[in-house]
């Protein structure tokens, strides 16, 4: 009995060294005097591969049969208002809290050459966003979630504007004031939400998630609330049409930027509206699924005919980003648990592919000093190495099979048809119409990807400047084996991950389920996803 | 006993009084001149740390009954006040030499702790004339420069029409109520008179031309401007603070007409919404700032929305973090012998290559500002539409933060200035003198980096102050 309670002491402890190393870096680096750049480049290292330790031994503790956060800390903050500092892992967050600190080192490290000025300045900033991203996807307290959520803002804001590309100042701007024009909004829906609940329930006010949670808003009300918060997430994931933001913030942002916008802050978006958007508002959500359904599978779609046209290498894994993130958004709102899991595996998977795909951009990008497509040809004659780096993560992002691009997209396919089947058979053809539909972004996501891959590695022998490419350098074939090995676990081996994700994912389901109706979530075929995964 | 109230009850007021003629006797000789600025520092301390200290005796105190009075709560917004004095006169550099300032700041605080505690209008007056009359004073001390005496007068022009507003308010008030108390405004507010509603709206449109709300705002950029730069950090704080804690006063408790709602409503959200737009286009600090007051005076006067009872909440902490980034936006201004030239936006531009910390304090002061997460700046913002949605008034609160989103551009675009662009070649150059009184800016801007970081881990606390 003390064990356990030590244990859990002890978990809840780790839980915050993962929150808070990242600020106390941050710290450090700003006060501590003459450091030479190797230093901080190396010291913040260090520092994000320890947050890996504590990020690493929570999720084998996590508990896949235990309902609801684990290893919480739960301390009042402002009491008045009741709000509390309360953290904890969940279903939910805990691959994305993973991932985030997983990405964290390989991002200074794939990017150590990347930025050559005001090397500590950019160290402190990634440090803080490090944190701001950890506290926004481990809060289970409303008013701590705004603000972390918030606070991711100003450190990207900084670091686009700094050491971004040409029209950086434009990308930045463009960047928060489309963000934090969704997350203005979204803040009177908070208040709102908060203080209906509150004369609900006799007048105490209270942030937490699982009060909010419990009480669903008054029905009334509920469409302009999630009206708001779709919005701030709409915007953040994006889907189309308010992705206009992400090219221009990806193509000028420096490389480390663009892995940690593509590896995590996208996934803020869906991970928004798993925690939050849907669940709090389940009538609104229902009412509206068809619509937010088809936003999904134009978002494939779209995103996936952008790339197919795009000149610019960063802008073509730009918008691939919007068409699987679609995926992610379809998997969501399938009504089904394989289509559920798979959205969480999915956003996990396109963490990690996206990362590689962008350091790979950067690397070339650091050697040719230019982003267009046609200046380089036959890549694979000069840089072999990079050459079969880049393949594996094109195949990643394609979806083949033993990939965790595949895993994602399938269950999420899976589960799409399998919630669309009864409503066909009850007369609806329009969600089986966006299942196949979404099918088709497969295969236009294999035609942009892999005829950038033939016109990039293949063909005939181009560089910049007539300068032969040198191939990666052992730091760089060290970040992308890493990065590529957790690709392939989670392609190979999802058992364990979905394992532990099973019962959020069905807890979601019985969040977005109407009141009367009997909560059965798996039908037949759903189990097929469930085989699939053991 | 009354005679003792007297003398406990008000020992701020009368630490401040014999500061003043203190500080007039030490003004006189050549020997003691040098202590005159450090004994208004203390003196405003001490008086700060005496209205701490008998809140925290939960004095309940009326010397003067109907006119003065002194509860916990009263003595504690009093005890911030002051405190947010110290800040300001750190702030001065060039005036150093000239022992008006602190002396004459310290008269105005005479005025500025005199209002929480009045019970009755004419009290209210009294302090804020109190108050006003040696400002007119302060903003011609800066008289380096042209623009000084422009600023002094069309304060002085414009406070003054502001007080002849609030008196013929109170005038009507006394008519319509036979009282000058502070509930009679609730009173008046209440009745169909036309003469009670005329008492009403006078004393409203006083408030919103002595605290800058559109459109009776015209007067503060120029002032501001003119004005020098511990001033106009007096003049953006301080007597802002004032204002509101007059509006306090009349207005905290009263429940509004739903017409005076609309009014409450409407115009400082087209002050939100005009002063962000205005600050974007304003080439010196001073004037984005006075810009940037002009938007921040409508969402203190936005917490009146409120239900009576959690106003003076909002208010107070709303004031608090208000003036303690716009302090220390105005102590980490680049030092510079030239009072106009170091105010230029462009002095800014590269400042975190040339001065990091500076422009790392610069930096928070901008984001509490424009009341980003996580810096208190939020908080309060959070705050002030908390009371508007809980009253009942979802669209106004949802208006008023979309009008905050035009204010974002205003305070990125310093920090923009500060990290993204190169030094400009006329940037403050080692030829430039130092000038004395730096390295008080500097304790400044510490004093209000460390308040302004401690309210953002304990924002809970700030608000368990009011």
């Amino acid at each position: 009995m003390g064990d356990a309670t030590n244990a859990g002491a002890m978990h809840a402890l780790l839980l915050n060294l993962v929150l808070w190393l990242p600020l106390a870096g941050a710290l450090a680096l700003a006060l501590l005097p003459r450091l030479t750049d190797q230093a901080v480049r190396t010291g913040t290292t260090v520092l994000l591969a320890v947050q890996c330790v504590p990020a690493f031994l929570l999720y084998g503790a996590f508990d896949a049969a235990a309902p609801g956060g684990q290893f919480a800390t739960s301390i009042p903050w402002i009491a008045d208002w009741g709000v509390s500092y309360h953290i904890a892992l969940d279903g939910t967050n805990l691959l994305l809290v993973v991932l985030t600190a997983f990405l964290g080192p390989l991002v200074v490290l794939g990017a150590w050459t990347a930025i050559a000025t005001q090397v500590r300045l950019f160290h402190a900033l990634l440090l803080l966003l490090q944190c701001a991203m950890v506290g926004a996807l481990v809060a289970q307290d409303l008013f701590l979630f705004y603000l972390f959520w918030e606070a991711m803002l100003i450190p990207m804001f900084l670091m686009i504007g700094i050491w971004g590309g040409a029209r950086r100042r434009y990308a930045t701007v463009k960047f928060v004031l489309y963000t934090a024009f969704g997350s203005i909004l979204m803040l009177a829906a908070v208040l709102v939400l908060v203080l209906a609940r509150a004369d609900g329930a006799g007048g105490a006010l209270s942030f937490a998630f699982a009060d909010l949670l419990a009480a669903p808003a008054p029905a009334a009300l509920q469409p302009w609330l999630f009206a708001a918060f779709a919005l701030a997430f709409a915007i953040k994931v994006p889907m189309v049409p308010l992705h206009t933001w992400l090219p221009d913030a990806h193509v000028e942002a420096p490389t480390p930027g663009s892995v940690i916008l593509a590896g995590v802050l996208l996934k803020m978006g869906t991970y928004g509206f798993l925690k939050l958007g849907f669940p709090l508002f389940p009538d609104a959500v229902r009412a509206h699924v068809p619509l937010f359904m088809t936003l999904a599978v134009v978002s494939i779609v779209w995103g996936a005919c952008l790339a197919m046209v795009q000149q610019d290498i960063k802008k073509i894994i730009a918008y691939s980003s919007v068409s699987h993130l679609g995926y992610v958004m379809l998997g969501l709102l399938s009504n089904d648990l394989a289509g559920v899991q798979g959205a969480v595996v999915q956003m996990a998977s396109h963490g990690l592919v996206a990362a590689g795909l962008f350091l790979l951009v950067g690397m070339v990008y650091e050697r040719g000093h230019t982003r267009e497509l046609a200046a380089y040809g036959g890549l694979a004659r000069q840089a072999p190495a990079y050459a079969l780096a880049f393949v594996l993560f094109t195949l990643a992002s394609v979806g083949l099979p033993g990939t965790s691009g595949f895993t994602g997209e399938f269950l999420v396919l899976l589960g799409a048809f399998a919630g669309a089947w009864p409503r066909y058979q009850a007369g609806d053809a329009l969600p089986l119409a966006l299942a196949v539909a979404a099918t088709s972004g497969v295969v236009l996501g294999a035609l942009y990807m892999l005829r950038f891959a033939r016109t990039f590695l293949f063909g005939p022998v181009k560089a910049p400047h007539d300068t032969p490419l040198t191939d990666l350098t052992p730091r760089e074939r060290g970040v992308l084996a890493v990065l590529f090995a957790a690709v392939l676990w989670l392609g190979l081996f999802p058992a364990g991950a979905m394992h532990k994700t099973e019962g959020a994912a069905r807890l979601y389901l019985r969040q977005l389920a109407p009141a009367a109706a009997v909560t059965t979530v798996t039908p037949a075929i759903p189990s097929a996803g469930a085989a699939y995964a053991r | 006993m009354p005679g003792s109230d007297a003398l406990w009850a008000m020992l701020p007021e009368h630490l401040l009084l014999g500061g003043m003629v203190a500080g007039i006797l030490c003004a006189l000789s050549t020997r003691t001149r040098a202590l005159v600025l450090p004994l208004s520092m203390l003196v405003v301390a001490a008086s700060a740390v005496a209205a701490f200290w008998l809140a925290a005796t939960g004095v309940h105190a009326e010397p003067f009954p109907g006119q003065y009075q002194l509860t916990p709560a009263i003595a504690q917004a009093k005890g911030w006040l002051l405190a947010l004095a110290l800040p300001v006169l750190l702030l001065l550099r060039l005036d150093s030499d000239d022992l008006q300032f602190p002396l004459l700041l310290v008269c105005s605080l005479y005025g500025v702790a005199l209002l929480p505690s009045a019970m009755n209008a004419l009290v209210l007056f009294l302090g804020l004339e109190l108050l006003a009359i040696p400002v007119y004073a302060l903003i011609v001390l800066a008289f380096r420069r042209p623009q000084a005496a422009e600023a002094a007068l069309k304060y002085l022009i414009l406070s003054g029409t502001g007080s002849a507003l609030f008196l013929m308010a109170l005038s009507l008030l006394y008519g319509a109520t036979g009282s000058l108390g502070l509930d009679a405004m609730g009173a008046a507010a209440a009745s169909a008179d036309p003469l009670a509603r005329g008492a009403v709206l006078l004393a409203l449109v006083a408030l919103f031309l002595k605290g800058g709300v559109v459109p009776f705002h015209a007067w503060a950029p120029d002032t501001y401007e003119g004005a020098s730069v511990p001033v106009t950090a007096y003049l953006s704080t301080l007597a802002k603070a004032a204002v509101l804690v007059v509006a306090l006063r009349l207005f905290g408790d009263v429940t509004l007409p739903a017409a005076a709602t609309d009014l409450m409503a409407v115009l400082p959200l087209a002050s939100i919404v005009w002063g962000n737009l205005a600050a974007i286009r304003q080439p010196s600090l001073r004037r984005m700032l006075a810009y940037s007051s002009i938007s921040h005076a409508g969402y203190l006067f936005y917490a009146f929305l409120g239900a009576p009872g959690g106003r003076d909440e909002a208010v107070l902490t709303y004031l608090v973090v208000y003036a303690l980034a716009t302090l220390l936006a105005f102590a980490m201004l680049p030092a510079d012998a030239d009072d106009g030239r170091r105010d230029r936006l462009d002095q800014l531009d590269g400042l975190f290559h040339r001065r990091p910390w500076a422009a790392a304090g610069m930096t928070v002061a901008m984001l509490s500002l424009a009341g980003l997460p996580p810096l208190p700046g939020f908080t309060v913002k959070f705050a002030v539409f908390k009371t508007v949605v809980a009253a009942g008034h979802p669209v106004w609160a949802t208006l008023g933060l979309a009008a905050s989103f035009l204010g974002l551009y205003v305070y990125l675009r310093v920090i923009m200035r500060m990290f993204m662009q190169p030094a400009p070649d006329h940037a403050e150059t080692p030829a430039v003198p130092a000038v004395p009184g730096t390295g008080q800016a500097v304790a400044a801007g510490l004093l209000c980096v460390a308040a302004t970081l401690a309210l953002t881990v304990a924002p809970g606390w700030l608000f368990a102050q009011f």
